[in-house]
């Protein structure tokens, strides 16, 4: 799927090709069924308890029509994942890294060599236990060249599969090449899911892991089917049964909805007409995960005017992201004062220069570009793209920038705007811990650094801060490290947009937070 | 007869060579390639640099194009890029999908809008008329997605008569898609119908006012009969040759109706082939639907010729 290369990357068909389709089937969903006074969208899933058992059914767009089952690859079926495997650690509720499979991990004294001590009594959906040899060969299955995890990319630097340990069956020994006190929180990624000692050419159609549910059937880009695992170490979960249906098009994945035909809208985030449909049908409702999406405009820092790093600051101090988050968001989110930060993780820092159109002006006079006139890029890839666009062309305006938007196709949006031209829209999920966030977005030359920005500096200052034992020093050098982003960065974050999520009115128990989905506790109520 | 049968499918031959070569280039000219589509934002250099070479892309675009053509003539379409299964057996599965959503349009349309346009023209000038041709020319003008959402939206969730996707995969059975056929062959067929309403109309009206019909009627023959025995035959002439446009236009209408309606089709097939820039797929679709329009051509053209004598007889004298 899509951490990083988007969820629903399909959803665009609608957009490209029945052009505004999407637009106009909201705009009819709306007139039709009378819900143009818009009710106030819900803020949270409904409350209560499921009954047990029953079969959740799930529309998902699908990755690709190559799509598996083998976490670690850059195609792998995501909703799936969550339901099938566990991980040696997930992120907690509160931002912090959580056992799952792992009970325990602790470092060295220097943060070189991390030890993860193992649940006992947990086996796999074919009846094998689940032993540290498992969690090797699950961190060299991601490691090995063939596999082409997104992943490896994030621990090839640090880990050396050779050098991986188990000394005994309940114990895992990762020596690290570079000290590292954020480790485990890059093994909470969902490429990092447990399979099995030597599945690397089978997981993809077995599905065979620990977690709560077991492989039924699955085709890929097609239906699917995952039951109940009585075994599980948690305890088996709420339903029976999960059916996963793949539909491309976001309008008829809220069609299915509406219809009543699937319970849940996976890795869609509606435009505002559509939930507002939705929050006033019968059988449907919204839920939202909080500040799930995170917007970003980045400047490349390798093209002009952009070079110039007051040129940058003024770009940022022109414009107003709480009148973006008003105008582009009608409030469904918070404004994110270009910190890439979301404001709920624990090292989060609250520190930002104020909005200030004359400093801007004066910064652009400074460096030459008085009337600074650039292009904004922008696509019907994400129904908020545009708004964002709008919105911060209105606001830059006070500054004296004139901002001239450029519509670009969604379907080829990510190979030839992205990372090509030097001002464009964009956003990634959340959830992505800071270590993990900082070093695959910002740091010289990683292939996801959207902003080419190369700062020496910057770049010693994550290898500082990763190789910090002490919990507090680490924080604040995160936060010196988000200042800087602000200060001298390329990516101004407008806005961090919730989630609205379309769900069945049956579904009690839903909770989403980053990547991670709760599929031991959701379930139905009168179904 | 023969020498214009024999020229004619000459020419269609030379329009499928010429198609699909241009089907070629024009994927070329699209930005990115499999590989960086199918990757999107994992797409790092030695990501792409690897599926590049797996899937041989690196070899020069007319090689690729030599290879796929020599394999296509000995009924070899390739695999796909995306997939890696074979192209022939995956889009004749979804052709198979199409195939049934064409032939209960093709019914619904001609048949209804033959019996309107009969009716039209009887009422010629009259409220039955002006209602008929008023509602289907809106059909027409209306873009199929958006009839199709508001189909989705009567019958599927104001009245929840008919589902509002298919959650099946291409191998879907016949009885699994049959409950979902209904909206997107009514879908298409209102926007077909408005020709055919119109063809059928001014012919029962040109057949109503000709003497031979003014005779029957003198005959004492009820209006019934005038009509089925004498206007029908005549006004479904030029209905033939719109019937045939309309079946090639149902390729390119399906597209969009089948992803409204997530219904596995080939043209849904051939909107996500696009998107991946996966040539073997969209190569075979195009090659297809090159021979579905140029046959439908061809047949019209032989079917006018068959109920025509003047036509037919042209070639002897």
């Amino acid at each position: 799927m899509s951490d990083i290369h988007h969820p629903g990357r399909r959803s665009v068909l609608a957009a490209s090709a029945a052009g505004a389709a999407s637009l106009g089937a909201s705009w009819l969903l709306s007139g039709c069924s009378g819900a143009t006074a818009a009710p106030v969208l819900p803020a949270a899933a409904r409350p209560g308890t499921p009954d047990r058992g029953g079969t959740l059914r799930i529309a998902r767009p699908p990755a690709s029509d190559a799509e598996t089952l083998d976490p670690a690859s850059s195609l792998s079926a995501y909703e799936y994942l969550g339901a099938l495997y566990n991980r040696l650690v997930r992120i907690g509720a509160d931002g912090d890294v959580a056992p799952d499979l792992a009970e325990s991990w602790e470092p060295d004294s220097t943060a070189r060599t991390w030890t993860f001590r193992l649940r006992k009594g947990v086996t796999f959906h074919d009846g094998r236990a689940f032993t540290s040899a498992d969690a090797a060969y699950t961190l060299r299955h991601i490691l090995d060249k063939a596999t082409a995890s997104p992943q490896a990319g994030v621990l090839t630097p640090l880990v050396d599969p050779g050098r991986l340990r188990t000394p005994d069956a309940h114990t895992l020994v990762v020596p690290l090449k570079t000290p590292n006190a954020e480790f485990p929180s890059l093994l909470t990624h969902y490429n990092c899911y447990v399979v099995p000692e030597g599945s690397g050419k089978s997981i993809g159609r077995t599905g065979i892991g620990t977690g709560p549910f077991k492989l039924e059937s699955f085709a890929p880009a097609g239906p699917g089917r995952v039951t109940a695992y009585k075994d599980h170490w948690a305890g088996r979960p709420v339903l029976d049964a999960i059916a996963f249906y793949s539909v491309a098009d976001m309008s008829a994945r809220s069609g299915a909805l509406l219809a009543g035909q699937v319970d849940l809208l996976s890795q869609t985030n509606l435009d505002f007409a559509t939930a507002r449909v939705v929050a006033a049908s019968d059988h449907a409702t919204i839920a939202r995960v909080k500040n799930g999406q995170w917007y970003v405009l980045p400047m490349l820092t390798t093209d002009k005017p952009f070079t110039d790093v007051d040129v940058r600051r003024a770009m940022k101090l022109a414009y107003d992201p709480e009148h973006v988050v008003k105008a582009a968001l009608q409030g469904a989110g918070r404004a994110g004062w270009d910190n890439p930060v979301p404001p709920d993780d624990p090292v989060h820092v609250l520190t930002h220069p104020r909005h200030d159109p004359e400093q801007a002006r004066f910064l652009l006079k400074k460096a030459g570009h008085e009337n600074l006139a650039v292009d904004l890029y922008t696509s019907a890839y994400d129904p908020l793209f545009t708004p964002m666009a709008l919105a911060y062309q209105e606001s830059a305006k006070r500054a004296g920038i004139r901002i001239r938007l450029k519509t670009a196709s969604a379907d080829s949006y990510y190979t030839q705007i992205w990372m090509k031209q030097p001002l464009m829209a964009t956003y990634w999920y959340t959830g992505r811990p800071v270590d993990q966030l900082f070093n695959q977005v910002f740091r010289s030359g990683s292939s996801y650094n959207e902003t080419a920005w190369s700062d020496k500096g910057f770049d010693a200052l994550l290898d500082r801060a990763r190789a910090e034992t002490d919990d507090a020093r680490r924080r604040d050098l995160y936060g010196e490290a988000q200042r800087w982003v602000i200060d001298k960065g390329g990516a101004m974050t407008p806005m961090f947009a919730d989630r609205l999520v379309g769900l069945s009115r049956k579904v009690r128990g839903y909770s989403e937070h980053g990547f991670e989905f709760d599929y031991l506790g959701i379930g139905l109520k009168g179904a | 007869m023969l020498s214009f049968v024999a020229r004619r499918t000459a020419a269609a031959l030379g329009t499928l060579l010429l198609s699909s070569l241009l089907v070629f280039l024009a994927v070329q000219a699209l930005p990115g390639d499999v590989a960086t589509q199918v990757l999107g934002k994992d797409a790092t250099p030695q990501a792409v640099a690897q599926l590049r070479g797996s899937l041989g892309l690196d070899r020069p675009a007319w090689e690729r194009y030599a290879d796929w053509m020599r394999g296509a003539l000995h009924g070899d379409f390739g695999t796909s890029l995306v997939s890696g299964k074979a192209v022939g057996g995956d889009v004749a599965q979804y052709l198979g999908n199409s195939a049934l959503v064409a032939v209960i349009t093709i019914l619904f349309a001609v048949t209804g809008s033959l019996l309107l346009g009969i009716v039209a023209g009887l009422y010629r000038d009259r409220w039955p008329d002006h209602l008929i041709s008023t509602v289907s020319l809106v059909g027409m003008s209306v873009p199929e997605f958006v009839v199709a959402t508001v189909l989705v939206l009567c019958f599927s969730v104001a009245l929840p008569w008919f589902p509002a996707v298919v959650l099946y995969g291409p191998d879907a059975t016949v009885g699994q898609l049959l409950p979902a056929v209904w909206l997107p062959a009514l879908a298409l067929a209102v926007v077909m119908a408005a020709y055919i309403v119109r063809m059928a109309r001014t012919s029962v009206i040109d057949v109503m006012a000709s003497e031979y019909v003014t005779t029957a009627r003198l005959k004492g023959l009820s209006t019934w009969r005038v009509v089925t025995r004498h206007a029908l035959p005549s006004a479904l002439l030029p209905v033939l040759h719109v019937i045939a446009l309309n079946v090639a236009w149902l390729l390119g209408g399906v597209a969009v109706v089948e992803n409204v309606f997530n219904y596995p089709g080939v043209g849904k097939l051939m909107l996500s082939s696009v998107q991946n820039r996966d040539l073997p797929v969209i190569q075979a679709i195009a090659l297809i639907s090159a021979v579905v329009y140029v046959a439908c051509n061809l047949a019209a053209d032989l079917g006018a010729m068959a109920l025509n004598p003047r036509l037919r007889t042209r070639g002897r004298t």
